[in-house]
């Protein structure tokens, strides 16, 4: 999980300027800037957006596990590590910037099966976010998950406030589900 | 026995299925104030903690047990998101043994609890 290339955008809009910044699988993103507006398109992909409503800190990740996760193979052992690791970086980022982790809120987007071939990737996705949420104690107070569409998200991460669309004909839908996204320097043990 | 310590009960789930699949009794406290607590009245062979926790952080839990000789040689793994060289000096002359970054590799991570418990 990488915080690097995101795609930034300026619109006008009210009173000033807001800037949109787009949060691309394998990335996170947190601020408690009250003109950024996280977004991203989701096909089989989950976004997890958190906040923390006292402290006015919010972020979102983006990840795909490749194979449903779990404990019993290899395969979703390796997702299992990778999908913990994408929701530790965005609660660590979260706990940096202020927030404190008793206060934390969740929302959940994303997890369509999207391809007839691949019908349990999007299933599976959603399974383990709402897995991770619960064993780690964090409130999912909302959530629009699963089906067969894609969904565009905006975050207002400052006040916690998201805008989910179902959308049709984007990139999304024609890209490949791909493997988790490689961390460097990920499992590198150094004894001192 | 290994004492875990991680804020995460995902990641302290995923830790204690490598380490018993291989054999160790594994022991899991979720920050360092709670396993300072256990370490009253018991004694690991090897402390892994995370660093990025609430209550006490890894770096005051390695602070804490280098301050105390009952301490001393036991191994301390830090594993952690961070892979700043500032944190992970930071951590070495806290007196850590060692820094794994995550997602970890449950065969690297063996190997390292192999070598610094032997």
């Amino acid at each position: 999980m990488q915080r690097i290339d995101h795609q930034e955008f300026h619109i006008g809009a009210g009173s000033g300027i807001e800037r949109r910044v787009n949060v691309l699988q394998g990335t996170s993103y947190v601020t408690g800037k009250p003109d950024i507006i996280l977004t991203t398109v989701l096909g089989s992909c989950i976004a997890t957006c958190l906040y923390d409503p006292i402290a006015h800190i919010g972020g979102m990740n983006h990840f795909l596990l490749s194979h449903p996760a779990g404990l019993n193979n290899s395969e979703g052992a390796e997702s299992q590590r990778y999908g913990v690791y994408a929701m530790e970086m965005l609660i660590n980022e979260m706990l940096k910037a202020g927030a404190v982790r008793s206060r934390i809120r969740a929302h959940l987007y994303g997890g369509a099966n999207l391809h007839s071939g691949m019908k349990t990737i999007g299933t599976a996705n959603i399974q383990f976010a709402q897995d991770f949420l619960r064993d780690d104690g964090i409130p999912l107070i909302h959530s629009h998950v699963g089906g067969i569409d894609a969904r565009r998200v905006d975050f207002r991460a400052q006040s916690g406030q998201a805008r989910c669309r179902v959308v049709q004909n984007v990139e999304v839908l024609q890209r490949k589900v791909t493997p988790p996204v490689s961390t460097k320097g990920s499992g590198d043990v150094e004894l001192f | 026995m290994i004492l875990t310590v991680d804020d995460s009960k995902s990641m302290r789930m995923l830790l204690r299925n490598a380490l018993t699949q291989r054999g160790y009794e594994v022991v899991e406290a979720e920050d360092g104030v709670a396993a300072l607590e256990w370490l009253r009245d018991n004694s690991p062979g090897l402390v892994i903690t995370d660093i990025n926790m609430p209550r006490m952080d890894g770096f005051g839990l390695i602070e804490a047990l280098r301050g105390e000789t009952r301490w001393d040689s036991t191994p301390i793994l830090v594993l952690t998101t961070e892979s700043s060289n500032e944190k992970k000096s930071r951590a070495r002359d806290a007196g850590a043994t060692g820094w794994i970054v995550k997602p970890f590799d449950p065969e690297k991570l063996a190997s390292a609890v192999r070598r610094v418990l032997h």
